[in-house]
Formats: structure tokens, sequence, C-alpha cells
């Protein structure tokens, strides 16, 4: 137990550093995220006209907290995945005693210690241009909100893990994230609250795991109705679900596994 | 009887890879119907390794000398075939077979190109569950034996090839390993570089007993650390022996060199074997093993001889041979 705790710290702390390195190009990525910014300023101008069941601020409110939820949830292990598989440096990663997906899971938390400063700083700017958007959702609020972030995060990067190892049967798997992704643009709530889509649409994507990805901790950060319990209970529903796939994936795609250009 | 540390047996390994002819019609083809083509990498293969052996992979590029490694360290998985290494599955991953082995393969590296070596090897320390005095002795102990004390914490992307690769072979070997699949660890070095590579191996064989696997192109890598050679071709094991057999396997001549005290044609020493002028009275002659002695004792009697040498053939010019003709 002592040596998972010291392998764990020590993966964390090497790829922070690794990250470190990067850290002009992570405040990039971070600023190239800002698009429920955009959609802030159009849902709040429709508001201020009166179209929509909600006022400005809580447009600005839930959106700021869409920003930082996708910001939590970012993943690229399909990306790194499918690298290592194509050009044989997984064959360092499967020498070692500890299953790869640990490494490539440190990358991510690792980076994430670079990004959330940073993220910090951008919450400072918003709230100075945006000071009535600042409300408190409460120490449970926020807590369970984090909660339900870090879920989503364990689901998107068990999705992005499990689409890296399609790499081992096909030449490049990475774009299949990208269908992924678009889903998750529609249907988590990223363009607009999901208390505005049509009942029948809502009715379906619940069986989902979009609804939970963004809308379900953004909606507990910005006091919007949301029935945590569901999405608690859908998160771990999704994980599982994901962690058993991207095992099967694994043991089943070793075997085609060839180590070329290694 | 001693049970081999690494046992092969009737070890095969066929890759499937698609064929495309060039050009948009091809393309098109290749899209439309694809053409498979199944190629034998290695081909029933078998041997054994005691342990603390060094032994010589040797075959021609394609010959399936890295695959065969890939097999041995459980990369990939064998077609047909029975592999043991320590007595485990290789493919099956266990912790403690992964433990005692290691694969440093010349043309890829393990350590964390934006960071300094030490981080790489903070990440093995704790992967291999080495704890943190232990880890920094070592760290330093290798760091002697390579002469890389100064740059452990430069990044690795600022080293040189040479001591990229030294510092490879210290992240690779920091968990002390029992058995090494050394897939040319000196490829792109210097002379010097490769010395150096070569001297730590040896150390480390000698301090740790470890068993040594190696391919190289570098004919002196494998005369400076094997005694045993594995000649590989076609995917498929042409001999199996002691170095020095190889020799007298594939190469029944001896080199003679002769320096005479008069100026003579070549055609006069041509009787005794393939002989050919290099210099002003300096002479050169392939002659057969089972004649030499009578072949010199004639030489000696019929020409003022005035230094005489008596060599094996390079070892490479014999693998050379031996890889175009392909067959014992």
């Amino acid at each position: 137990m002592l040596w998972a705790l010291r392998k764990a710290l020590t993966l964390v702390s090497v790829y922070f550093a690794y990250m470190m390195e990067y850290r002009g190009e992570i405040l990039f990525w971070m600023l190239s995220g800002v698009a429920p910014f955009f959609f802030m300023s159009a849902w709040s101008e429709a508001a201020r006209r009166g179209l929509t069941p909600y006022q400005a601020n809580d447009y600005a409110r839930y959106f700021f907290a869409v920003f930082v939820a996708r910001q939590l949830v970012i993943v690229w292990a399909h990306w790194n995945l499918s690298e290592d598989i194509r050009s044989g440096k997984l064959s360092f990663r499967l020498l070692q005693p500890i299953d790869p997906v640990w490494v490539y899971l440190a990358d991510h938390l690792g980076e994430r210690g670079v990004r959330l400063p940073m993220m910090f700083a951008i919450t400072l700017v918003f709230f100075w241009l945006y000071p009535h958007a600042l409300v408190w959702p409460g120490a449970a609020g926020a807590c369970l909100g984090a909660l339900l972030a870090a879920l989503a995060f364990g689901v998107n990067f068990l999705v992005s893990y499990s689409i890296g190892l399609l790499s081992l049967w096909l030449e490049d798997a990475t774009e299949i994230f990208d269908l992924w992704y678009v889903a998750t643009l529609f249907f988590s709530g990223m363009l607009a609250p999901l208390s505005l889509y049509p009942q029948a649409v809502l009715q379906v994507i619940a069986w989902t795991p979009f609804p939970y990805l963004v809308y379900a901790p953004a909606g507990l950060w910005s006091g919007m109705e949301v029935d945590w319990r569901r999405g608690l209970l859908a998160l771990l529903f999704w994980n599982l679900f994901f962690l058993l796939l991207s095992r099967w994936l694994w043991r089943a795609g070793r075997r085609h596994y060839s180590a070329m250009g290694a | 009887m001693e049970v081999p540390l690494i046992l092969a047996q009737n070890l095969s390994k066929t890759f499937t890879v698609a064929q495309k002819d060039p050009g948009l019609a091809g393309t098109l083809k290749h899209f439309i119907s694809r053409r498979y083509l199944r190629i034998a990498a290695v081909r029933d293969v078998s041997f054994e390794l005691q342990s603390g052996e060094i032994v010589g992979f040797l075959g021609p590029n394609g010959a399936g000398k890295t695959t065969t490694l890939k097999m041995l360290s459980g990369l990939v998985r064998p077609s047909e075939g029975r592999v043991r290494v320590l007595g485990f599955e290789p493919f099956r991953r266990c912790a403690e077979f992964l433990r005692q082995i290691t694969l440093v393969m010349g043309n890829k590296q393990q350590l964390i190109w934006d960071l300094p070596v030490l981080d790489s090897l903070r990440i093995n320390a704790a992967v291999y569950q080495i704890d943190g005095h232990t880890a920094k002795e070592r760290a330093r102990e290798f760091a002697a034996l390579l002469g890389l004390q100064e740059i452990l914490t430069q990044p690795v992307r600022k080293l040189s090839l040479g001591q990229r690769m030294k510092a490879e072979l210290m992240a690779s070997l920091f968990h002390l390993p029992k058995v090494l699949f050394l897939d040319e660890p000196t490829l792109g070095l210097d002379v010097n570089a490769q010395l150096a590579v070569r001297d730590f191996l040896k150390t480390y064989r000698d301090r740790y007993g470890a068993t040594i696997l190696l391919t190289s192109h570098y004919m002196a890598d494998i005369e400076a650390l094997a005694e045993r050679v594995i000649v590989l071709h076609r995917g498929g094991i042409l001999y199996d022996g002691a170095l020095r057999g190889l020799t007298d396997k594939f190469s029944p001549f001896r080199e003679v060199d002769l320096e005479l005290a008069d100026d003579v044609a070549a055609q006069a020493l041509a009787g005794y074997g393939e002989a050919r002028k290099t210099q002003r009275r300096r002479y050169r002659i392939l002659v057969h093993r089972q004649g030499l002695m009578q072949a010199l004792a004639e030489i000696m009697a019929r020409f003022d001889v005035r230094d005489l040498a008596v060599k094996e053939p390079p070892l490479d010019e014999i693998i050379a041979k031996v890889f175009s003709e392909g067959e014992v």
C-alpha cells in the first residue's frame, strides 16, 4: 500500500515537472477553450431581450462553471496511447511492472497541477469583469460539484484510453474521439443549460453519460437545479462500464501489438 | 541437469502485413480490396541459455533477432512455440518476471525527453520499489561507471547521443535485472562511447552475474562480450555455438601474412592458396586450415621469410559470407 502511494506520488510529481516545461502551451490550450464565454454572451443577450427563462447573470454564472468543468475533464490519453502504439514506445511501458494506464493517468494529473493555478487566475479576471456572477454555491455544492467533475474526468479518461487502445487494431484511432467530443458538445450542456432542451431529448440522453460530464457539476456550482444523486450514480456506472471496457480492450489488444519501430 | 534460464522451443512469429501498390490506382485498389502478406519473422527457433551466459545474436537486418528478443521479453506473443524466461511465460507480464529483466533498444529510449535523467530514475526507483537510499547509491555507482556524474541533472534532450545511450543503460539496469536483452546497444555511437558501453556491460555482468542476450551489427561488441553466438538467417538458426567455432565452421581458411626478403610475383605463392601482394615484398595468402602446417614449412624452406603471421580472417568477413550464402 505504501509502495502504491509512493509510485502514485512519484509519477504525478515527475509528470507535473514534465508539464511545467509546457506551461506556455498549456496556457494557450486553456485560452483556446473559452468557447463557453461566447455562448455566455449570446445567451445573456437573449436573456436581456426576455427570450429565455434565465437572467443574464444566471448565464454568466453557468457558462463560467461550464468553462471550469471542461478544464477539469479535458483528456488526451487517446492521442498519447495511439502515438506510443504506432511508434513502438509502448514497449517501454510494457517492460515495467506497472500497468501503463497509471502512467497515462499520472500524465493527466500532473498537467492538472499546472492548469489549476492558471484557471484560478482566469477565475479572478472573470469575476473582476462580471462581479454579479459571483455566487458561492455553498461548501456542499462546491464539494459535490468537484466530486462529480472528478468522476466525469474518470469517464472521459477511460473513454479516451479505450479509444487509444483501438490503435492496436486500427492505423490510428485518435479521430474517433472527435465523435465523442461532438456528442459531448451537444448533449453535455456546453451549448446551453440542459434544462432548456426539449423533454424528449432529455429523456433519451439521460441514458447516456453526456448530461453528467459537464452539466451536472456546472449546474451544481452555478446554483441550477441538478439531480446530483442521479448524476453520481450515473457517473459511477459509466466509470465502471468504461473501466471494464478498457480492461477488455487492453487484454484483447495486446495480442495485436507488434512493437513495430522498436 | 541445470534448468535453463531462458528456453525457446520451436518459437515462431508470423506478422500479417498489408500490401499496397504505389500511385492512385494502388491506393484505390488498397481501399477497396486489401491484400495481406503473412511474413514469417521467426521460424521454429529453439535454444537455451544458462545463468550467467553472454550470447551474441547475429544476423542481417530482418533475420528475426529483434522479434525473438521481443518474444523473450514479453512484448509480443509468439505465433507458435514455447518460451520460458526465469521460469515465467513472458507475455503474461507477471510483475515478478518484469522486475528481473530488461530490454535495451539502441534506437529507442525510455527517458523522459524534457526532464533530467534523475527524474526518469526516480520513476524507475518507485516502479521497481527501490528505496530512496539504495536508489541514490545505485545512481552514484552507475554514474561513476559510465562517466555520467555531470549530466544527470541536465534535460535528456540536451545530451549527446552517447550520453543518452549511457543514461538509457543506467535507467534500464537501475533495478539490477538478472536477464538483459540488448538490441543494438551501441548503435550510432562513436568508438569511445562503444568502448564505455561494453566496459559497463562487462562490469555489470561480473558484479551482478547477469545473463545477457545481445544483438549488434558491430562485431567488436560481440567479440568483446559474447562467448557464444546464435546466428539467425531468414528467421531460422544457422549456427549456435562458441564464437571461435563460428570461424572454424564457416571459414576453413587461415590468413597468412608474409614479408619476404625478395620481391616475387604473387603467382609464386599461388600453390599454397589464394595469394595476393599487398605491398612490396608483402603478401597475404588464404591457406586451407588442414594444409596450413605443410604450407608454412614449404614457404619457410623455399623463400627467405623476414616476417610471418597467421591470423583468422576478420569475423565480420566470415559473417558477411555466411549471410550472403545463407546456408551451413
